[in-house]
């Protein structure tokens, strides 16, 4: 059995790792959900990556996942895929706020960013509380 | 133009609804009754965020689209009256969408986000709701303030 299949198999029972890190072993583009408002991780939050087309845009949907119990999501695009334009990745706060008995101000946040060098690493975390959130480009 | 200290006292604004891709005026009413606020900040410079063009638009949940509600640049304080009256301030979706890649770009330098969008609800309009944002070239925040 190759490597390939058996990570598709663990992919299929391992919920937690539905963002496939399978697919898109070492992604160069990461990132961490921090719940700010209690101190946790911002576990089982859907989010999704899309990159936008410069002649249309429109945005193309490359990945959606939901983040672990650290508030990762490994797997987000492969090096190949990850050329230099504009993308955004969107969390979806509202229903995680939702899923834990609470409402939000932020229906979701959608974080969209320019990749000039995607040879970097690039490290997009998300800190939120019920009604405040805030980013930075690590690496 | 909205922001502009100078021409506070012959301010005049008519929001247009429901009219995607309009250019919105203005309506007459009082800045301090202003039911809806934001605030930029330059935190990389520790200055405020002036000049800085942004609009409100709000989310016509039938057709689910967004429609411009109003246009707007910050003053040299980083703030922007004049957003939305009371009477128009209804529940719904809102997104204020900040010129972010446009205001590093006129200070000479470039930025990691073309531009940035908060989307919020409101379910309670008489309520006022202030929204900053926080920023650098390479982060920003939010919050709700009121």
């Amino acid at each position: 059995m190759t490597n390939r299949r058996l990570q598709q198999i663990k992919g299929h029972l391992l919920v937690e790792d539905k963002c496939a890190e399978m697919a898109a072993p070492n992604s160069p583009l990461s990132t961490h959900v921090l719940n700010t408002g209690i101190g946790v991780p911002g576990a089982r939050m859907p989010l999704s990556l899309h990159r936008q087309d410069p002649s249309t845009s429109l945005w193309n949907l490359l990945t959606t996942g939901i983040t672990n119990d650290d508030g990762r999501c490994p797997g987000l695009i492969s090096r190949e895929l990850f050329t230099p334009a504009v993308y955004k990745l969107r969390f979806e706060t509202g229903k995680y706020w939702e899923s834990l008995g609470e409402t939000s101000f932020y229906p979701y946040v959608e974080i969209v960013f320019t990749i000039t060098d995607h040879s970097q690493k690039f490290h997009i975390p998300l800190l939120c509380s019920r009604f405040s959130y805030s980013t930075y480009r690590g690496s | 133009m909205p922001g502009d200290k100078t021409s506070k006292s012959s301010y005049r604004l008519v929001v247009r609804l429901n009219q995607p891709h309009h250019q919105s005026s203005k309506m007459s009413f009082k800045p301090q009754e202003d039911p809806l606020t934001t605030h930029v900040l330059n935190t990389a410079d520790g200055v405020p965020g002036a000049r800085m063009a942004l609009s409100l638009h709000r989310l016509d949940s039938k057709r689910v689209i967004w429609n411009l509600v109003t246009m707007g640049t910050t003053d040299e304080d980083g703030c922007c009256t004049g957003l939305i009256a009371s009477e128009a301030f209804t529940p719904g979706m809102y997104k204020m969408r900040f010129e972010t890649g446009q205001y590093w770009e006129s200070l000479g330098h470039t930025s990691f986000y073309p531009y940035v969008e908060i989307v919020f609800t409101i379910k309670d309009p008489s309520q006022r709701f202030h929204l900053p944002l926080l920023l650098s070239r390479f982060s920003y925040s939010t919050y709700r303030g009121s």
